[in-house]
This record gives C-alpha cells, sequence and structure tokens, in this order.
C-alpha cells in the first residue's frame, strides 16, 4: 500500500468552505479514517456537513497538535473515565465560549474523536463540580422547573442515611 | 479440669520475649455500666479507601460488569452504515444535528439573563462584587470552606445549598476555573478564544451577560451527557440532580453513578499494590441491580462515623483466657488464644462462635465488665454495647479430633486466605488447616525451638517467627522448610512477607528487612530505645511501620531505611499495628488498654477508645467497616462503626 501519510485531504464545512488537511490529522477522526478505509482515496473535497468551518478549524487545531498521539484502541470505556485530569495543552485549547465548546464537543462526537470528546466531558464536568444547584443553573442558564415539594424530596433522599 | 489447669509447660504461660506484669483482669462482680451516646465530634479528613483486599476483591474491582450502554452509542456510530455514500449520509445527519443545535442556542440567546437581574450583578468586570453580593443575597453567611484535594470534593461548612460549594470550589480550584471557557469575550467572535489575556476574565463570569449559555441536557444526547456527569465527584452529582428535570433524569442514572463511586472509592487502591490481606473493601457487588447512589450514601454515613469515632462493641465472648491473635473477612472473625483454642465466630448478628478448634473447653460465663468505663471517660466509649450470649461450646467443638490434630499450647498467632489458615504456637509448630474442608489440619510445620509468635504467608511462602530468635520460610505447598533467616539477637515478635521482601521486628530493638530469595538481611531499622513488638508493612513494600516498647509508632522508609515518622500518642508497649492504606488509616492496640486510629499521612491522632477491654490489647484488625481487638481479658471486641447505618450491608462485596 502507497504511502499515504503526506496526502492532502480536503474538508468541505456545512458553511461551503474548504479546508485543505494533511491525511494523518483527518485520520484522528475514526468516522474520516474508517471511511478513507473503505473507499481508499479520497480525491475529492469530503463534506462535513455538521461542522461549520470555525468549528472544524478548531477541531482540526487540535487534531494537528495530536497527530502523533497513538491510535485510541478498542472501547475502554472504563479507564477513559478514571481520571479527570487534562493536560495543560488541551485546557488552554478548551478555553472558549460555551457554546463554541459545546460545538467542539458534538463535532468530535460525530466525528469519533474520542480523546477530544473526553476532554471536552472533562470541561464541562469542571464546570459543573463543586457549585450548588443554582449556580449550575446560572452557569448553563437553567429554569428550575421543581416544585418545592419535589426539590425537598431529591433532598430528603440525598441526606439519607445521615445522622 | 479447667483449660487453664491445662496449661502445662511452664515457658508458655507466658508471652514473653515482652513480658510485664499480666495488669488486674476484669473481675466478675464489678457492675457493667450503661453505654453512653452522644459522641463529640473530632477531626480527621483521611477518609475514604479502604485497604486492599485478597485477589478476589482485586477481581471485583477489575472485572466490572458494564451497565448496558444506551442503544445509541454514538452518533457518529450510527452513521456508518450511510458512509457507503458519505454524502448524501452525511449530510442528512447534519440536518438532524444542527438543527438541533442551532434550536437550542436561538433559545438560550432569547432568553435574557433574569435571575442576573434580580441578584443586581449584571455588571461587568464585577468579580468581587458578586463574591460579596451573592452571598448577602443569598441569605446565608459565609464560612470558609476548606478546598478538596486531588479527586476529593472540597470539605464544606454547613449548608450545603447556601453556595458554599461553589465557592469552596472556587478558592480550591482557581486555577481551573480560570482556565475555563468562561472568558468574557469583548465582543470578539467565538474563535477568539485563545489569546485573550487570562488576567482579564472574572472567575464568576458566568453570571455576566454578553456570551451564551446553554443547557448540556438540551444540547447534547444522553450519551455524552452520561460522560460529563460520570466525571463528577458525588456531592456535586447530588447538586446536579437538583438543578431541573432533565438534569435529575440523567444525573440519577445508575450508569453515571457506578462510575464516580468507583472513581470516589475504588481508584486510589495502587495498582502495585499486591494485597496480602484478607480484607473487605466495601464497594458492594457489581451487579446489573446494584443501586451506586445508595452504596455512596451508606458509604458517606459510613465515613462519618469513623471521623466521629461513633461505633458500636459488641463483645464476641467464649475464650477463657487472653486472646492473642486475630483476622477476620466479611464472614468470619478467628481469634487464637492462651487456652488453645481457635474459634471461628460469625461476622453477622447475632455474632455467634461457629467452631471450636483445640481441646474441648470448659464453659464459662463471662458476666463481668466487658470495659473500664473509668479510662473510657478520656476518649471515644462505644454508643452501643453488645453482649451477644456465648454458645455452648459442646455443640461446636469437634469432639472427634485427637490431641495431635490441634496446638497442645497458646495460640500466638493465625492468618488465612481462601484456601488455608496458618496458626503458630507456644507449642513451638505451626499448624496449616484446609480453610475449604472444615479447617481440617494438612500440615504441621516443627523446626523451631520455641514459641511460634507470628506467622504470615503469600502465594509461594508462609514465614514465620519465634522466640528462638530465627525466621522460618516454608513451601506453603508443600510444608518443607525452605530456609531459615538468623541473624536477630531476640525473640523475633513480629513479621510480615511483602513479594520478595520480608520485615521482622525482635524484642532486641532492632527490625530487619529480607531478601527471601537470597536469605540475606538487607536493612535495618532501629528503635530509639528497647524492644519492637509489632510490625507493618504497607502493600507497596514502601513503607515499615514498628511499635513497641517506646510507646511510639516509627514509620520508616523501606527503601532507604530512613525513619520518616515518630507518631506518639499510646502511653504503654504498642503491642499490635494494622495499616490500611486504602482509607489512610494506622490501627494501633496498646498495653495502655487503648485502641488508636491515626492519620496515616499525617500521623495525627484521629481517634482513641481507651478501655473498650478491661486489659491489654494484644491484636487489632481493621477493614472498611470495623475494627477488631483482642485483650487480655478474654474477649474479642468489634468496633463496628457501621452498627445501624440503613442498608450497610449493601456495602459487602
Amino acid at each position: 500500500m502507497a504511502d499515504t501519510s503526506n496526502q492532502e485531504l480536503t474538508f468541505t464545512s456545512s458553511d461551503g468552505k474548504n479546508l485543505q488537511v494533511p491525511r494523518d490529522v483527518a485520520e484522528r477522526s475514526l468516522l474520516i479514517k474508517n471511511m478513507l478505509d473503505d473507499l481508499g482515496d479520497a480525491t475529492e473535497a469530503i463534506p462535513i456537513p455538521n461542522v461549520t468551518e470555525n468549528v472544524l478549524t478548531k477541531v482540526l487545531e487540535w487534531c494537528t497538535h495530536h497527530r502523533n498521539d497513538p491510535p485510541t484502541t478498542g472501547d475502554e470505556d472504563d479507564s477513559r473515565r478514571k481520571t479527570t485530569d487534562i493536560e495543560e495543552w488541551d485546557q488552554k485549547f478548551m478555553q472558549v465560549d460555551q457554546e463554541m465548546l459545546f460545538e467542539i464537543i458534538l463535532a468530535a462526537n460525530y466525528l469519533d474523536i474520542k480523546p477530544l470528546l473526553d476532554i471536552g466531558c472533562k470541561t464541562v464536568a469542571n464546570m459543573i463540580k463543586g457549585k450548588s444547584p443554582e449556580e449550575i443553573r446560572k452557569t448553563f442558564n437553567i429554569q428550575n422547573d421543581f416544585t418545592p415539594e419535589e426539590e425537598d424530596q431529591i433532598r430528603r433522599e440525598n441526606e439519607w442515611a445521615e445522622e | 479440669m479447667t483449660p487453664r489447669d491445662m496449661t502445662t509447660a511452664p515457658s508458655s504461660r507466658r508471652r514473653p520475649s515482652l513480658s510485664f506484669r499480666r495488669p488486674r483482669t476484669a473481675t466478675v462482680s464489678a457492675i457493667p455500666t450503661p453505654p453512653r451516646v452522644g459522641l463529640e465530634h473530632d477531626t480527621w479528613d483521611g477518609l475514604s479507601l479502604v485497604d486492599s483486599g485478597d485477589c478476589m476483591d482485586e477481581h471485583v474491582l477489575e472485572d466490572v460488569s458494564h451497565f448496558p450502554e444506551p442503544a445509541q452509542r454514538r452518533r457518529a456510530a450510527k452513521s456508518f452504515s450511510s458512509l457507503r455514500h458519505p454524502v448524501d449520509g452525511l449530510r442528512a445527519l447534519s440536518r438532524r444535528l444542527s438543527v438541533t443545535m442551532r434550536t437550542k442556542s436561538s433559545r438560550a440567546f432569547n432568553i435574557p439573563h433574569q435571575n442576573d437581574h434580580k441578584l443586581g450583578t449584571y455588571n461587568a468586570n464585577s468579580s468581587h462584587e458578586f463574591a460579596s453580593s451573592a452571598s448577602t443575597l443569598q441569605g446565608f453567611p459565609i464560612s470558609l470552606p476548606i478546598p478538596g484535594n486531588g479527586l476529593e470534593p472540597p470539605v464544606l461548612p454547613d449548608g450545603m445549598y447556601s453556595g458554599a460549594a461553589a465557592r469552596a470550589a472556587a478558592a480550591a480550584q482557581n486555577e481551573m476555573v480560570r482556565k475555563m471557557e468562561y472568558i468574557k469575550l469583548n465582543n470578539q467572535d467565538s474563535e477568539s478564544g485563545i489569546g485573550i489575556d487570562l488576567q482579564d476574565r472574572s472567575e464568576f463570569s458566568d453570571l455576566e451577560p454578553g456570551h451564551v449559555r446553554l443547557d448540556p441536557m438540551t444540547s447534547f444526547p444522553s450519551e455524552i451527557i452520561a460522560q460529563v456527569l460520570s466525571y463528577l465527584d458525588p456531592e456535586s452529582l447530588m447538586n446536579s440532580e437538583l438543578v431541573s428535570r432533565d438534569w435529575r433524569e440523567q444525573a440519577s442514572s445508575k450508569h453515571v453513578w457506578r462510575h464516580v463511586f468507583r472513581r470516589c472509592y475504588a481508584q486510589r487502591r495502587l495498582a502495585d499494590s499486591r494485597p496480602q490481606k484478607h480484607l473487605a473493601v466495601g464497594l458492594g457487588k457489581s451487579t446489573f441491580q446494584q443501586d451506586w447512589k445508595k452504596l455512596y450514601l451508606v458509604r458517606r454515613a459510613l465515613d462519618r462515623r469513623w471521623k466521629d469515632g461513633k461505633a458500636a462493641a459488641i463483645y464476641l465472648q467464649g475464650h477463657t483466657d487472653s486472646v492473642y491473635c486475630v483476622q477476620f473477612d466479611e464472614d468470619k472473625i478467628i481469634t487464637g488464644s492462651r487456652d488453645r483454642t481457635i474459634r471461628v465466630w460469625d461476622a453477622h448478628y447475632p455474632w455467634p462462635c461457629r467452631k471450636i478448634i483445640g481441646p474441648p473447653p470448659g464453659d464459662v460465663n463471662n458476666t463481668g465488665p466487658v470495659h473500664d468505663p473509668e479510662q473510657q471517660s478520656s476518649g471515644r466509649s462505644p454508643f452501643l454495647t453488645i453482649r451477644p450470649p456465648p454458645t455452648r461450646s459442646a455443640e461446636i467443638v469437634d469432639l472427634s479430633a485427637r490431641s495431635h490434630d490441634y496446638h497442645s499450647a497458646s495460640i500466638l498467632c493465625l492468618q488465612f486466605d481462601d484456601e488455608i489458615m496458618v496458626t503458630g504456637s507456644s507449642d513451638y509448630s505451626c499448624i496449616v488447616w484446609d480453610i475449604k474442608n472444615d479447617y481440617r489440619p494438612i500440615h504441621r510445620l516443627e523446626g523451631h525451638t520455641a514459641g511460634v509468635l507470628d506467622v504470615c504467608f503469600d502465594e509461594r511462602y508462609i514465614v514465620s517467627c519465634s522466640k528462638d530468635h530465627a525466621i522460618c520460610v516454608w513451601d506453603r505447598r508443600t510444608g518443607v522448610l525452605v530456609k531459615k533467616l538468623l541473624g536477630h539477637r531476640g525473640p523475633v515478635n513480629a513479621v510480615q512477607l511483602r513479594g520478595d521482601l520480608i520485615v521482622s521486628a525482635s524484642g532486641d530493638g532492632v527490625a530487619k528487612l529480607w531478601n527471601v530469595t537470597s536469605g540475606l538481611c538487607v536493612k535495618e531499622f532501629t528503635s530509639k530505645d528497647r524492644g519492637l513488638a509489632c510490625v507493618e508493612f504497607s502493600h507497596d513494600g514502601r513503607t515499615v511501620l514498628t511499635g513497641g516498647n517506646d510507646q511510639m509508632i516509627y514509620q520508616f522508609d523501606a527503601n532507604t531505611g530512613e525513619l520518616v515518622k515518630e507518631i506518639e500518642g499510646h502511653s504503654g508497649l504498642v503491642r499490635s499495628l494494622h495499616l490500611d492504606t486504602d482509607n489512610q488509616r494506622i490501627v494501633s492496640g496498646s498495653y495502655d488498654m487503648s485502641v488508636k486510629v491515626f492519620d496515616s499521612q499525617s500521623g495525627e491522632l484521629s481517634t482513641d477508645f481507651p478501655g473498650w477491654t478491661t486489659s491489654w490489647m494484644l491484636s487489632v484488625k481493621s477493614d472498611y467497616r470495623r475494627i477488631v481487638a483482642t485483650s487480655q481479658d478474654s474477649r474479642a471486641v468489634i468496633m463496628d462503626f457501621g452498627y445501624g447505618i440503613d442498608g450497610i450491608d449493601l456495602l459487602e462485596g
């Protein structure tokens, strides 16, 4: 099989912009990798219709930085969730507004880039950690739709077995 | 003929090496005092995990049964079939996904931040103002929270819902919060998230208007939500349940709680630990039906009991003389005594004695006091005292056993695992028993020329040490003497085995580290003054603890031999030590008649239990839930921190 690692692919974002992507960077996405494995060489532009150009640029920035990471193997669901640490570069990478953060997570999910999905989910988890329910509501602009009785009920449940 | 009369060899009358006059024992006429309730609080922050158990526990940890994943694991995966026609497929998908996003986004955009208005913090760059205004508006005084450490949640002051949680997190995680996405965008577009001056950002900028805030529950498919929530700590997850009905539904998922509970309690077990002891870990059973959230609530209640020193005392009565040794698991407690018998007790209510191994003993009425009220005035006393009636020995002793089938003198030490139990005795021998076959004797290990003071084993070797100054290494399978380690200049009172290393402690005041393969002593740890009675080897083999006549606990670095810490607190010889690495507890029993719990990280005294028996403490062991201590007053006491906690049995493995 010919060496394809230097091959340039073209992605077309949902807003119709074309981006040039080295193949090894593109293959951080298992969706793309599997598609290329199935179809062989992609000579025409690959549409990424779920992802806008700005999000796709951001995702590809991550893929470029992590292009040499060892590939993720199989479903290591449990071990992936064992640590909540995020390495420094990724922390900086995730310093974006909430809308972009959520778009990145959805794009990572759609493109099947597990490590990026993990980092995104951890970042959202860090936004929730240590906060009161009211503070969580403010963080994500959520209306409290519980009745006071329901809230009491949940509180009692969570204090269960306390003395 | 009473059992005491049957003690023949005069040398076995003492458990010397470290001998002292025997203190007064219980007098039968004393009146038991009513148990006292209401305990003051103590400070103890080193909560959480349980000692590593044996291979079975390891299995429980590693071989987790998975809850079924949501049917639609990942949208990308589902779309694979459509990749044969990538363009159409992707496009079709995009319609679904981006439509969802757009809708949510615009909705979020349209809702003005009403709460912010109400709070009066609709004021950009007002982080300081927020800190004060939010707290006063919520009507709670600010008490200082203690930042969390590592994976642990912060220790919060009272009023969990007063916003203290967030302030605590802010205090502890300023760094992280600053790095989060709460960027004040200054009207730049969303791509400019990089390169923004971090100093400009408020830690509380989520209260500021000007950027979009989205509800993850409506923005994400449920598998992503589950992943986000599974990274939370338990208290944050419980707060999430109170956010809204959507959050409640997602945050109470068993799948999420399994991850959260196990990360909280199972993860600190070191990967390189080689569990030697048969100790329960208190992580519950991994079943599809397991209610992990309930497990967490029970575990939290239990850990508070430890912190407060609140335990019930259950006295195991039946031995007729000093109880020298004990080991237990969730099913049974096994004790060995100067009365020459080994007793197997049920670890559950009503704690009957199931079996007596040894010469048929007479029955005694243990009607004397079980604890010492005078001593207890200075520390934690039981909140409840339970004295199950002694089981009639005729019903539980094997009368067909012949005298060569059991020890002819005091049982000084024992250890068991799933297959065998090994006991050491003043009759100079060890006996290996088949635990799966009703404790039938398998071998008798003969080679020592004095009483066998301590014994331990792993999957290869049985190691025993003796008053004869020697350590013997035996083949576990065959019972053949493999090696004799000579070098101690006094009786060897205690021995522990970790991998290729043996650590031993002697009445001559020296603890030695041996390589079991070469048989050579590779390191020495010396006490300040006098003889050593006990030794503990951490599961990772890096730390050695010794205790003895200096009345303190020494902590050594096993690699360097360096004395790391001197842990003070006891006012008598430290007779027994137990290290529970996962829960960061050192439990010690002393001739000062107390059992004490120390924080293994700081060395601070966590809880003091003086006078729970009426004489010297001879052996202590602990697991996630209880301490079992044995005394010279012929009793073993279960100090049960889980007693009466609703659902405590769920933690059993």
